[in-house]
């Protein structure tokens, strides 16, 4: 016996939509980690004396330097001045300039191209900085 | 009865993948939601100085210099080793751990060393530390 072309189309829809709703939950609580999650091209210094993490600010903003002196923020290449852009808007969008700048430099980066970025901070009025580095290295 | 039998033949070898992707996402989501993976970085505080209207200018500050160099470090410009540093550097801070420490970078100098300085100051307890650069 032959199907009735409408039963092809009738699949189960409830289903689908709830494996839909899953993707986004799991698109919705990965998304964020992206802009924070460290860039593996750059080698963090060691820092065994440093106190861990404990807490996270969700103003803190990563900015990442790479050993040939590349500006990066969430993995997007910047210039410094572009950097003292963007610093200066955030002060100005939270109204104050304690904003937690965490910088993340390759251990073999030329400290001129961290000082681009200390300067850019300081064009943005921001005077407290923080270097990441890494408290043991994984296996 | 032979066209019943067919029919239930072809549901029992038929799964319900649907079903199991669905628990699959379920059990995925709630692993990332809760986990929580081991912080192994650090983040090293430092203040760049700025202007201080409340000083005093008729007492002046005690201001340790450490300069990080492209081959080595100095301590108020006398050469030093990493080690030689902590010990000088325990030595004077010994009574004052609110002393400032003010690190000056050379241009061509890696920030590795930089953070080895700060490491060091941080494992003294001397907290006011500010980074400035030398061209």
């Amino acid at each position: 016996m032959r199907k009735h072309p409408d039963e092809y189309l009738s699949g189960n829809l409830t289903a689908m939509i709830d494996v839909v709703f899953q993707l986004i939950i799991f698109f919705v609580a990965t998304v964020s980690l992206q802009d924070t999650v460290s860039d593996e091209r750059i080698r963090l210094a060691m820092a065994p004396s440093g106190r861990p993490v404990t807490t996270k600010d969700p103003r803190e903003v990563y900015i990442d330097v790479d050993k040939s002196g590349q500006i990066r923020i969430a993995r997007f290449p910047y210039s410094h001045r572009e950097v003292a852009f963007i610093l200066k808007k955030i002060v100005q969008d939270n109204g104050n300039n304690q904003i937690p700048v965490i910088i993340r430099g390759d251990e073999n980066a030329r400290h001129d191209a961290v000082k681009n970025v200390m300067d850019a901070c300081a064009a943005a009025g921001i005077w407290k900085i923080k270097f990441a580095a890494l408290k043991e290295r994984g296996g | 009865m032979a066209r019943t039998r067919k029919k239930n033949e072809m549901n029992a070898g038929e799964l319900n993948l649907t079903a199991m992707i669905d628990v699959a996402f379920q059990l995925l989501n709630f692993f990332v939601i809760t986990s929580h993976p081991v912080s192994v970085t650090t983040n090293l505080d430092v203040f760049r100085p700025s202007e201080d209207k409340t000083a005093n200018p008729t007492k002046p500050p005690t201001v340790l210099r450490i300069m990080v160099l492209n081959g080595g470090f100095t301590l108020n410009d006398q050469p030093v080793t990493l080690p030689m540093l902590h010990d000088k550097l325990d030595f004077i801070t010994k009574g004052d751990k609110t002393q400032t420490v003010l690190i000056q970078c050379a241009a061509d100098s890696r920030h590795g060393m930089l953070v080895e300085v700060l490491d060091l100051c941080n494992r003294l307890g001397l907290k006011n530390l500010s980074v400035i650069s030398s061209s």
